[in-house]
């Protein structure tokens, strides 16, 4: 059973009482924005025997069952890895996100549709607890999701190292390395221009911008992706091919296709990289569970894959195929929501979000089949910016600094490693226009 | 001119040395990030129908870039070099048809005698066909003997009544016959180690970037140095993307254009606006403004030397053929009072028909090619406008120089003569391009048109054989997406497919007695490509069938393909090459254009003028053109091998 630590009740019966006397409004939108944002603030949750510092493994794992999703549970059933428990810890996003959400509050409604959304500019749009009885809880949760502060107003992945893997033998059959840059047109809320980028003719909401490294044979293959601030539109994406040389526009209506070859659909990123529009949307409820929340620092890292001057080191991997990062988990309050395809034709049945409630990341993802059978599962680690990287410190960014995506049907999976920089000079405007690539192409 | 070994070592070893200076701090630091290099070694080894070894390249190619970021009042500056060293051996290997030992002996049609060999026509000592007095036909066969040669077009078609002459195929150091100077001369190293010439093409790319950041946010970029410059959104088609030269005696036209374009000394300048609002309500989300001055020498295509595998249309066995003729003249088939019935074989003299030289522009100021480009993104769609000046990359054969004629001796420009001289003439462009995405329909549709000018086509009815025409070239290219679940349920297939167009503006065909006379291009012509790509093995295997169609030639080309990435070091690709389809087409060979008027006056020709074809015809030389390049090389369906080891 999940349970709360009451940290001081009478300070909060205090403060009520003289809040109802001045105004009970804002006190209650003070409440929600509390909620929301700091919902570790007077409470920090607990399960009977999960201490920070133990591990669960095969041995123990019945025990915890209520906080951990199945599919990850069946893993540690199956011997095929473990999880070191962290204390939990907040992850305050970054002020300026919070007032910009504060300044909104009420402001922001859905649209007749799915995918319309009205009154937006900047901040979380709908920071309200859920409501289980509203029928479009699930569908305001992904925009949580979709505006939520996510990488900040822009940021970098610098580089960024994915393995695909053979989960029977462990054998890494192909390294891949990535530079990836975010840049959000709207609802900026540090990086001048606030809030938005201007010109933006095609009135973008984000960019994203991803060269690869290596291997040779794809090297300086680069993609950008803009993202209409209409989520009902698709996406304008070129690919720069290194052997072509040439810019192409690309189809991205399959966005359920394996993106290099990797385990990952393009509609998988981040947790879900497609529109709103896409998908049914229904909220299942709030509870406390183990998500993958740590300090990055405080971590056995990876000396092998990366090395730089700065001394950064990369999350390792281990477990079943080398499949599972080393990293910590937290007991954390987590939305679950789930996502159905309205398209039938969709290669999953569902999908199944775990979204932390605090940073509006989802951490947690389980895909099922056409047939309704656990298909893949993926893991964001999410990393405190203020134990990472020394730029990273007080951006209000919670780093996604690892990611393992599991297809358990082909026992194969695809392992993410991260150096997450959250520097504006990384990532500047003339990045994202389609010349960048044919200029950087060589 | 042949290459001297003295000559390519001077450029290998200039050459070398300077890109191994630059590049030295970036071979030092191999480790840092700024640096980086990159290499591979690969093995293609093709084999073809009919003949067994057609390519056993090695490669050896190293990528250098060094990032030396900003440098006084430049930003982003950068060294990049790419290097590449081939062996192929397959005139080692496969001597017997493309080496030393190629060619042989040959026979051509006779209408008297069934076959003769070469230096048994008509003005021969072997014939007995009365000549009339004063006349110079018959020509040295110790200078031109019957060996080391083949019959042109042989592999494709028989002599059929048409056409045909002997042409040598040995390397120029071995047989230096036809070998036209400056232009298809390789010597057999020059074959062998096709990177190490006159003009250093193992220095594949050596250019240096660097960027002007302005204020306003814009940014001029330019890239200075040897390298490829890329116009166009098509693939396997070049409307626009003209400004390399290309190498076709590599794979034809079937080699990815990254690795075939021959990299030259340009200067290419961008000034990049990014998101711009021209005037209200007109806001382009990407604009940029381009100028491309190429200044380094001209080169043309590299068309193949006859007596290598791939020679596209066939063309550099006919120029051999032709100039072997006007250096020292030869047995041409079917010749003398030639009807649709055939002909005479027929020994000309040095000096009377065939093609006298090429004349290689020379590097001066006017002899440089500028381009300029507009390109942007405009709400859902990309667009480019493109205008260039240069020279054609094709050779245009010009007639109306001075040659012998052979029943009086005197030399004087005769009209329609076949004897000719390559030019390259100024080719002027203008176009543009367009993609876009449909969303309702989830495919891309991609656009290129190019106009131009300037170019000249072989022409019959013209007393110099040749005319300038306008010309529109088009493709229209979809691109889309397609799960198929039955065959792959993780990623869909790439559906990719292209309509090329062609109208030659001022065609110009005429029907004559026998047949029709004119430009053989086709007035109008579209050839379709397709291309579907699938993935398996999270994408290590990906196999792939690319097909094109010439709708006019009614030639279809086949390439299937499976490309396997065994690690992230070691690719596999097995594929093949296949043709169906017509291959060899007819068209007028101006056998009947009546030159030395009265003598060659077509026997059937009611009136016959001078220089006015009667529009015989044949398969050599001029159907090529209908034929075009998948007609032409119907007979060289490959399996292909390639391996490549990337470090």
């Amino acid at each position: 059973m999940t349970t709360t630590k009451t940290k001081s009740v009478l300070r909060l019966l205090i403060a009520g009482c003289i809040a109802g006397l001045v105004s009970t409004a804002p006190l209650a939108n003070e409440a929600v924005i509390t909620n929301s944002f700091y919902p570790y603030k007077t409470e920090t949750p607990g399960f009977k025997g999960l201490e920070p510092g133990m591990v669960i493994n095969q041995n123990n794992v019945a025990q915890f069952k209520e906080i951990i999703d199945p599919a990850f549970y069946g893993f540690i059933e199956k011997g095929w890895t473990s999880i070191t428990v962290g204390e939990t810890t907040t992850f305050d996003l970054h002020p300026n996100y919070v007032e910009a959400t504060r300044v909104a509050l009420g402001d922001v409604a859905l649209g007749d549709q799915v995918g319309e959304i009205n009154g937006w500019q900047a901040g979380r749009p709908f920071p309200q607890e859920p409501d289980a009885n509203d029928p479009r809880a699930g569908e305001k949760l992904a925009w949580n999701y979709k505006y939520g502060y996510n990488w900040g107003d822009s940021a970098a992945i610098y580089p960024f190292y994915w393995k695909y893997r053979d989960m029977d033998s462990g054998k890494v059959e192909r390294t891949i390395k990535f530079n990836f840059h975010f840049l959000n047109y709207k609802g900026r809320v540090i990086q001048e221009p606030t809030p938005e980028i201007t010109p933006n003719p095609s009135d973008l909401f984000r960019a994203i911008y991803v060269q690869v490294l290596d291997p040779a044979d794809v090297r300086n293959t680069q993609l950008l992706i803009h993202r209409a601030a209409d989520d009902l539109k698709r996406d304008n994406s070129w690919l720069y091919l290194g052997f072509q040389r040439r810019v192409r526009r690309l189809a991205t209506g399959q966005v359920t296709d394996a993106f290099l070859g990797s385990d990952l659909m393009i509609e998988d990123f981040e947790g879900y990289n497609g529109r709103i529009s896409d998908m049914d949307w229904t909220y299942k409820g709030t509870r406390y569970m183990l998500m993958p929340f740590y300090n990055h620092n405080d971590l056995t890292l990876d000396s092998e894959t990366h090395s730089d001057s700065d001394g950064y080191q990369v999350v390792s991997f281990s477990g079943q195929g080398g499949c599972f990062p080393n990293i910590t988990w937290q007991l954390r309050k987590v939305h679950e929501v789930e996502s159905v395809p309205v398209d039938e034709s969709h290669p999953l049945s569902k999908r199944v979000h775990f979204m932390d409630t605090q940073t509006f990341t989802i951490p947690r993802t389980v895909s099922y089949d056409r047939k309704g059978s656990l298909w893949k599962t993926f893991t964001i680690g999410q990393a405190h910016p203020d134990h990472h990287l020394p730029k990273n410190e007080g951006t209000g960014v919670s780093i996604d600094d690892s990611f393992s995506m599991i297809d358990v049907q082909a026992s194969h999976c695809t392992t993410g490693q991260f150096k997450g920089q959250v520097d504006p000079e990384m990532s500047p405007p003339s990045m994202f226009n389609v010349q960048h690539l044919r200029a950087t192409g060589s | 001119m042949q290459t001297t070994i003295r000559g390519l070592r001077f450029w290998c070893c200039t050459l070398a040395g300077s890109a191994s200076l630059t590049l030295l701090p970036a071979i030092s630091a191999v480790a840092q990030d700024d640096t980086r290099v990159n290499g591979f070694y690969e093995n293609a080894t093709y084999g073809r129908e009919g003949v067994g070894l057609s390519k056993f390249r090695n490669t050896l190619q190293m990528e250098l870039e060094k990032k030396a970021g900003n440098v006084g009042m430049f930003n982003n500056v950068s060294v990049n070099a790419t290097l590449r060293g081939t062996y192929d051996g397959v005139y080692d290997l496969n001597e017997d048809e493309y080496g030393r030992d190629a060619g042989g002996p040959i026979l051509l049609q006779d209408i008297a005698s069934g076959y003769v060999a070469h230096g048994n026509g008509v003005g021969s000592p072997a014939s007995a066909i009365p000549l009339p007095p004063g006349n110079t036909f018959g020509f040295d066969t110790t200078q031109n003997p019957n060996e080391g040669m083949i019959v042109l077009g042989e592999r494709l078609h028989d002599q059929a009544n048409g056409v045909a002459f002997g042409v040598p195929v040995q390397p120029c150091d071995v047989d230096s016959r036809g070998c036209i100077d400056d232009y298809l001369d390789k010597d057999m190293n020059e074959l062998r180690f096709q990177e190490f010439n006159d003009r250093a093409d193992f220095i594949r790319e050596l250019y240096v970037d660097f960027d002007l950041n302005f204020d306003s946010g814009n940014i001029l970029s330019t890239r200075l140095g040897k390298q490829q410059v890329i116009w166009g959104r098509t693939d396997l088609f070049r409307v626009l993307d003209v400004i390399n030269p290309v190498d076709f005696s590599r794979n034809n036209i079937y080699d990815e254009l990254e690795d075939i374009r021959i990299p030259m000394w340009i200067l290419k300048t961008d000034y990049r606006m990014g998101p711009t609002r021209v005037s209200e309500g007109l806001i382009f989300d990407d604009l940029n403004f381009q100028v491309v001055w190429n200044f380094d020498q001209f080169r043309p295509h590299d068309i193949g030397q006859c007596g290598q595998p791939n020679v596209i249309l066939d063309a550099g066995c006919f120029f051999r053929g032709m100039n072997n003729l006007w250096e020292n003249g030869g047995t041409v088939a079917n010749f003398a009072g030639a009807t649709p019935d055939g002909g005479l074989a027929t020994d000309f003299g040095p000096g009377q028909i065939g093609i006298r030289k090429a004349h290689m522009p020379d590097w001066s100021l006017s002899n440089t090619q500028l381009g300029l480009k507009m390109e942007g993104v405009y709400g859902d769609v990309g667009f480019s406008l493109n205008a260039l000046t240069y020279r054609s990359q094709l050779p245009s054969l010009r007639g109306g120089i001075p040659a012998e004629n052979a029943f009086t001796g005197q030399t004087d420009v005769w009209p329609g003569l076949i004897a000719f001289d390559i030019h390259f003439p100024r080719v002027n462009l203008v176009g543009g391009s367009v993609d876009y995405y449909s969303q309702p329909i989830d495919t891309v549709f991609r656009v290129e048109t190019a106009y131009t000018s300037g170019e000249e086509f072989a022409n019959t009815l013209r007393e110099r054989l040749y005319s300038e025409s306008d010309v529109l070239r088009y493709v229209i290219g979809a691109d889309k997406n397609i799960s198929i679940p039955l065959l792959n349920e993780t990623q869909s297939f790439l559906f990719s497919g292209q309509l090329f167009g062609q109208h030659i503006l001022d065609h110009e065909r005429e029907q004559r007695t026998y047949g029709e006379a004119g430009i053989p291009d086709w007035e109008h012509n579209w050839t379709a490509t397709l291309l579907i790509k699938g993935f398996y093995m999270n994408g290590r295997l990906s196999p792939q069938i690319i097909t094109a169609h010439d709708f006019r030639a009614q030639a279809t080309a086949i390439a299937p393909s499976v490309d396997w990435l065994v690690n992230n070091n070691f690719r596999l690709t097995l594929g093949a090459n296949f043709k169906v389809g017509d291959g060899a087409r007819e068209f007028d060979d101006c056998r009947s254009c009546n030159p030395w008027h009265p003598f060659t006056q077509t026997p059937g020709v009611a009136g016959h003028q001078s220089g006015e074809s009667a529009g015989l015809s044949g398969y050599e030389p001029l159907g090529r053109f209908q034929s075009g390049p998948i007609g032409m090389a119907q007979k060289e369906d490959e399996i292909q091998l390639t391996a490549r080891y990337s470090f």
